[in-house]
């Protein structure tokens, strides 16, 4: 599964393929300059920093739980980050160092999750409070935006005088949890977690551990993500990606990821990345404000889990009763029950 | 033993547990209200009360909303946004028409009800995750109201007079608001407790599969829940724009994490079935509480979205650690009778 989950995308995937064209064709319309290649690649850091926080998303995603304090621990990293430029700490430690803060803070959601049970969307609901306000309490009031160029390399270097390096990072960061994923144990682990935990223990998954770890990997991916944040922006300061888990969870569910654990591929996350990030920069270059931005971004969230469903009605339209002569209301009885408890337990895994 | 009086126990140990976490919830008020009153002498200054409890009367409602939600083992994010875009529209058309009167009322609540319905057919009848849907609607509403606004608010002084009167009315030298809240909060716990319907509010949040093979409507009662959620937080935005006076389009942005926080710590669990909107209710005065301390003691603005949080998390892990202690005994009593 793991090597055709790569190579041969899905429908939904090719769907997305001829989106991403459509978007960037509506784009070429609306400015002339849109097809230089330097817009292009620049026009990437429209995605790279949620694009981060959607892999680390995901991973946790494929294993049943969800974490939606990734934004907030963005925001401690950089934070913390701008402390560490304070006192002229070279780069390599500074980064080390805040990785290694936004790491525990994962950790630490993993270990509420798994160690202690508890119900992963009320955890990181409330961390994603918590690690708003740690990142106020640690940075104050006021951003920090004195930062020397080591510090805003990743985010503002640009190789050969047009690719970013953000832009190498993400590709560098996708391959890499693609490979983690579709090739390796741990993700074919996260995978069977997030399908049926139980099994998964049974057959000798240590599950806590497991998930610990997809939660810290999560944060690692926050704190890189910090990192590219202080070098686009110049600035750290509390309210740093304050909003922008929608952009995350949009881009993971639009990406085909199964939100209830067990499903979904990275290169299918890269391509609604793709697609979100060629649509906010075409909906800058037709001068759309960042409100109707929002209302297109819920809505496309809200498109991307409603396909199962609209797919499912068109389904059931389209099928025409195979034999008269078959008892179909006990079949459609039991199937339609079946599904009713289905969709039940599936939601109460979230 | 026998199996009667295993049984008894067993809905003994229940009750109790519940009961201790009402109560808890009670002691947790009385202490920290004697913390505060102990590091600063004004805290317990009747004034201050008031301003506690009027603080408290909005997120009480808006809590009790989110905990009827909670109860049908759902969630609701976009508490804050329905506030504000229901808020945005009735004071807008209430700035317009300045003779519509208390009929408004009616219009924040009829627009909270859409919209909460809106969340409600898309949680029970397309069976998407309830948090993926409330953030989608989430944004979808506040850009709506963005869009409505046009970047321009509503001033205090373009809304009707009774409107801002209202909110600081007093019966009996007594705030208004913190006694309308009550009662709200009081009805809406009678009707869970004492009507069918609340009843099957609960039995859906303990056990939606049970609830299905019983021959409860699963999904209309989820769409119920959602549909009063929008009600409510249609209402509360009003009084809240009416507290506030200038309506902004922003207005109640951040209510989701404070009305959950309020919820969680009073007891209201977020597997479903157990809790109550009382308890949620004075979960908002704890929070109103920690607020107007925190500022009292001049400590940061900062530290109340880390507080807030924090409490989220401290109150799941107790529910949780109490739920597994609960269990534990029900087992040891079960198997007690045939191991002795």
């Amino acid at each position: 599964m793991s090597a055709r989950a790569i190579w041969r995308p899905t429908a939904w995937e090719a769907m997305l393929v001829v989106l991403i064209f459509a978007a960037a064709a509506w784009s070429a319309t609306l400015s002339p300059y849109y097809l230089q290649i330097d817009q292009l690649l620049y026009s990437t850091r429209n995605f790279v920093i949620p694009g981060l926080l959607a892999f680390g998303l995901m991973v946790v995603v494929t294993t049943g739980e969800i974490d939606i304090s990734v934004a907030s621990t963005l925001a401690v990293a950089s934070v913390a980050l701008s402390k560490f430029a304070a006192v002229g700490a070279p780069i390599a430690v500074a980064a080390l160092l805040a990785v290694a803060l936004a790491a525990t803070l994962g950790a630490l959601n993993g270990f509420f999750v798994a160690r202690l049970g508890l119900p992963s969307l009320a955890v990181t609901l409330g961390t994603m409070g918590a690690y708003r306000g740690l990142a106020f309490i640690i940075g104050g009031g006021m951003g920090y935006t004195s930062f020397n160029d080591p510090y805003l390399y990743v985010g503002t270097e640009l190789w050969f005088g047009v690719v970013p390096a953000s832009l190498i990072l993400f590709a560098v960061v996708a391959a890499g949890v693609g490979f983690l994923m579709h090739k390796t144990t741990f993700g074919r682990r996260c995978f069977a977690v997030g399908m049926n935990k139980t099994a998964a223990w049974i057959s000798g998954v240590n599950v806590d551990r497991l998930k610990i770890t997809a939660y810290a990997l999560a944060g690692v991916l926050a704190g890189v993500a910090g990192l590219v944040w202080i070098g686009q922006y110049g600035s750290a300061r509390g309210d740093n990606a304050d909003g922008m888990i929608l952009f995350v969870v949009t881009a993971v569910v639009l990406g085909g990821v199964d939100i209830n654990g067990g499903r979904g591929t990275v290169l299918g996350v890269v391509l609604a990345l793709l697609l979100l990030g060629t649509l906010r920069n075409g909906m800058g270059l037709a001068n759309i404000a960042g409100p109707t931005q929002t209302v297109v971004f819920g809505a496309l969230l809200l498109i991307g889990v409603l396909r199962p469903f609209v797919a499912g009605l068109a389904q059931r339209w389209r099928t025409p009763p195979s034999d008269p002569f078959s008892r179909r209301d006990d079949t459609e009885q039991t199937s339609e029950s079946n599904s009713i408890t289905n969709n039940i337990t599936r939601r109460s895994a979230l | 033993m026998s199996a009667f009086e295993g049984k008894q126990t067993r809905v003994g140990v229940g009750e109790f547990a519940l009961r201790m976490r009402v109560t808890g919830v009670l002691a947790f008020i009385v202490l920290l209200g004697a913390v505060f009153a102990m590091l600063s002498p004004r805290f317990l200054n009747p004034q201050n009360l008031a301003i506690i409890a009027s603080n408290a009367a909005i997120l009480a409602i808006v809590a009790a909303a989110q905990a009827v939600v909670l109860l049908t083992r759902n969630l609701d994010v976009s508490v804050g946004s329905i506030m504000g875009f229901a808020a945005y529209l009735t004071a807008d058309y209430a700035a317009r028409h300045h003779g519509a009167g208390v009929a408004i009322i009616g219009l924040a609540m009829v627009l909270g009800t859409l919209l909460g319905v809106v969340n409600g057919l898309i949680v029970a009848y397309a069976a998407v995750s309830p948090l993926i849907a409330t953030l989608g609607t989430m944004s979808l509403y506040r850009g709506a109201t963005y869009l409505y606004a046009h970047g321009r608010d509503v001033t205090s002084n373009e809304l009707p007079h009774w409107m801002l009167s209202a909110v600081d009315f007093r019966i009996v030298g007594l705030p208004a608001l913190p006694l309308l809240s009550a009662l709200v909060v009081v009805l809406i716990a009678l009707f869970l407790r004492r009507f069918a319907f609340g009843r099957q509010i609960y039995a859906v949040g303990s056990n939606p599969e049970a609830a299905v093979y019983y021959g409860l409507r699963v999904k209309r009662v989820t769409l119920f829940a959602y549909a009063f959620s929008g009600l409510l937080c249609g209402f509360a935005g009003l009084l809240y724009a009416a507290r506030v006076g200038t309506v902004t389009v922003v207005l109640a942005s951040g209510w989701e994490l404070s009305s959950l926080a309020a919820a969680v710590i009073g007891g209201v669990s977020v597997a479903g079935g157990s809790g109550t909107v009382i308890g949620a209710a004075l979960g908002a005065l704890i929070l109103a509480s920690i607020d107007n301390g925190l500022v009292l003691l001049s400590v940061q603005e900062f530290w109340r979205m880390f507080i807030q949080g924090t409490a989220i998390v401290a109150a799941v892990a107790v529910d949780t650690l109490i739920g597994a202690q609960i269990r534990a005994s029900l087992v040891s009593r079960r198997f007690g009778g045939v191991r002795a």
